[in-house]
């Protein structure tokens, strides 16, 4: 944990303010939970302090990093998001808001947002999308992502339930026919967030759970999460 | 780089049913070169008792050889079976007697009680003993191991459910860790007899 | 051979973990319990209360450890710091009482004990990372004394201390009065312990009380559980097969009525 202080001669701009994130891509689905909890060092600065936002009809994005950095970039993204809608016409499609971010990003290389972000939504096909990326924009899209503090414990986990790593009863041209549907994921991400913060004590206090689908647009349940 | 994460490792340990498994991976590294594949950093010390030993390899040999020497002694001089909380005070006190010059190692114990019931106890490196009802993790891949076991344990596991679930928690978690993997092997213990897997897992 | 027998702390692995060190940075994580301790005196006696969690970094350790040590039937510990040092530093002071109680025949005052325990801390410089608040009662009557990793003591009617001292010091500070009764500084030792648990993250999990009247102790474990996990939804078991297995060895235990062959190797490519 990094102070925004003078620390001796050296001036630490960022400070890592935990918390996690979690999104999860189905057929024509995409599941996004993250914790609600902000803190520094072991102080919470606040119970809820939400890391997911709705960004258009169809796309959520989920930051985690330092919150500062996390909130400054968002309103940069609204921001280009509601000129493009005005400009064109028509709304922005998770393909084009992914590849917008990590431009975006990527143009602050030499002095960049302490952020790790997830963009999730429907694209064009009706299928699930959930694209990652590193500080500096490195995108990747992919079918599921933790990320935040306990990204360790999380990621493992859901390597095994969703890319069934080392399963040696389910062949890879089989794997599809496996593939939870919207309520076993809301359940995956339930469970995990819940060991998630009985061990990692930067999770906790929070889960929103945001669904993405087709027809129904974004919903956001919320459930409490350990406040110790 | 902590010294304890030099060689790599992952050990986890977990209570069933009058049952328990302890488990490691086999790799052993000098930080990213893989020296050797077939490391294992689990030892039995008796039938329905065993030790795994995370940490810096040198410290997990002499440890083994330690903790065998005293064991051994432990025989001699009380001519009955040291108990799964006996040996977890042992290694306790051997650790912390090096209280300023430690062996980078945090011991994990699995085992069954005189009565047959399911024991585990995990230390840090000098010595602080920490007891659980479900699972005892360990190494370098210890965040991994606690989110996969934290998800995966339920009560009452019969050993081949517990064999399972102990499994897949150490291989999902070795494969996000870059320091632990090239397979792993679980020791099962049940009152009757002690299986040992030889367990199949990414080679990288 | 070292002699297994040799008393006292062994330093001969500090040349080597010196060297260690030179060559890259050895950032030894020992198991602290950033932990919420606190101590009032009431009424009748004194109360000693304490969190649950044992932290190892940013992870949790142990979610349900114990933090109050007994030392003699009238006096019990509370420790924050380094785990292994308040749980052996405890230990061996409360050997020395109970020896100090048979060659004198008299109950052991919390005066001895504060000694005991900052001298010993004291001699080691700060090095032994205990950070300890000692409760008891003895001829004369309820006392409380904190002692520091330096050797240095306190006398407070009430106090807290570890990484959730600050919230729990709050609910003192704001509640606490002289000669309150014991349902009630119970409940605010509670409260206190409570407001470390739910606002410093180095706190968690449950609360540990113990009471100390003139005649007798009442060790509360798990006094309030503020902190269950919620069920889960879906059972994560596995179907048979879904590890694959190299080799599989089986070892049949000698007090068991099986055959005494020690090893049966078996080969078989995936689990049956």
């Amino acid at each position: 944990m990094v102070p925004t202080e003078h620390h001796g001669d050296q001036w630490e701009p960022y400070v890592d303010n935990g918390g996690s994130t979690l999104a999860i891509a189905g057929e024509d689905f995409v599941v996004i939970g993250s914790d609600t909890r902000s803190s520094d060092g072991y102080n919470i600065n606040t119970r809820y302090d939400p890391k997911a936002f709705k960004f258009t009809n169809n796309t959520v994005l989920a930051t985690t990093g330092y919150r500062a950095d996390c909130k400054s970039m968002a309103k940069s993204v609204q921001a280009q998001i509601t000129k493009y809608a005005h400009d064109h016409g028509k709304e922005m499609s998770v393909e084009a808001m992914a590849q917008m971010l990590s431009i975006m990003m990527y143009q602050k290389r030499f002095f960049s947002y302490y952020v790790f972000p997830i963009v999730a939504g429907i694209d064009k096909e009706g299928k699930g999308a959930v694209y990652s990326y590193d500080p500096v924009g490195n995108m990747e899209r992919v079918g599921f992502r933790a990320f935040g503090s306990s990204s360790a414990l999380l990621q493992p986990f859901i390597d095994d339930q969703l890319g069934f790593k080392n399963r040696a009863d389910i062949k890879p041209e089989e794997r599809e026919l496996h593939l939870p549907d919207l309520q076993q994921a809301k359940n995956i991400i339930t469970d995990v967030f819940n060991g998630a913060a009985e061990r990692d004590i930067y999770t906790g206090d929070g889960l929103q759970l945001f669904t993405i689908t087709k027809e129904g647009g974004i919903e956001l349940e919320e459930l409490p999460l350990k406040r110790d | 780089m902590s010294i304890t994460q030099y060689n790599g490792s992952a050990i986890v340990a977990m209570t069933g049913k009058n049952c328990v498994v302890i488990g490691c991976d086999k790799r052993l590294g000098q930080q990213a070169l893989t020296v050797d594949m077939n490391f294992e950093k689990v030892f039995r010390v008796k039938d329905k008792l065993y030790v795994g030993l995370p940490g810096l390899a040198t410290d997990v040999q002499t440890l083994h050889d330690r903790i065998r020497y005293r064991v051994n002694m432990y025989d001699l001089e009380e001519e009955r079976a040291i108990q799964p909380d006996n040996l977890a005070h042992m290694i306790s006190n051997m650790l912390y007697q090096k209280r300023f010059g430690p062996y980078f190692c945090e011991p994990i114990i699995a085992g069954l009680t005189e009565k047959d019931e399911p024991y585990i106890m995990g230390m840090d490196l000098i010595g602080c003993l920490s007891s659980a009802p479900d699972f005892i993790v360990g190494g370098t891949a210890s965040d991994n191991l606690y989110g996969m076991c934290e998800a995966l344990w339920e009560p009452d596991l019969g050993p081949d459910d517990l064999f399972r679930s102990a499994s897949q928690a150490l291989l999902n978690a070795v494969d996000r860790d870059a320091m632990s993997g090239w397979g792993a092997v679980v020791h099962v213990i049940t009152p009757e007899k002690t299986e040992t897997y030889h367990l199949q897992g990414r080679q990288d | 051979m070292v002699p297994a027998n040799r008393r006292g702390f062994h330093f001969d692995n500090c040349k080597r973990n010196e060297l260690l060190e030179s060559k890259g940075s050895i950032t030894a994580k020992f198991t602290k319990t950033g932990t919420t301790i606190v101590g009032l005196i009431y009424k009748d006696g004194v109360i000693l209360g304490a969190d649950t969690r044992a932290t190892e970094g940013p992870i949790v350790a142990d979610k349900n450890c114990e933090k109050l040590h007994r030392l003699t039937e009238n006096m019990y510990c509370a420790g924050a710091g380094t785990a292994a040092d308040t749980e052996y530093t405890t230990n061996m002071i409360a050997s020395k009482l109970e020896l100090h109680r048979l060659n004198t025949n008299r109950q052991p005052r919390v005066v001895t004990a504060a000694s005991m325990l900052s001298q010993h801390l004291f001699q080691y410089q700060g090095h032994i990372g205990a950070n300890l608040i000692l409760g008891g009662y003895d001829i004369n009557g309820p006392q409380l004394i904190s002692v520091m990793p330096h050797g240095s003591t306190d006398k407070l009617p009430y106090m807290t201390l570890g990484s959730g001292m600050l919230a729990a010091m709050a609910v003192f500070e704001t509640k606490w009065k002289p000669n309150m009764e014991r349902d009630d500084a119970i409940a605010l030792v509670t409260e206190a312990v409570s407001a470390g648990i739910f606002n410093d993250l180095g706190s968690g999990s449950n609360v540990d009380v113990v009471v100390i009247t003139k005649d007798r102790t009442d060790y509360l474990r798990n006094h309030s559980k503020p902190n269950q996990r919620v069920p889960k939804q879906t059972s994560y078991k596995y179907p048979p097969g879904s590890v694959s297995v190299i080799r599989k060895e089986v070892r049949y235990h000698s007090n068991a009525n099986q055959s005494p062959a020690a090893v049966v190797p078996e080969v078989v490519m995936s689990e049956s």
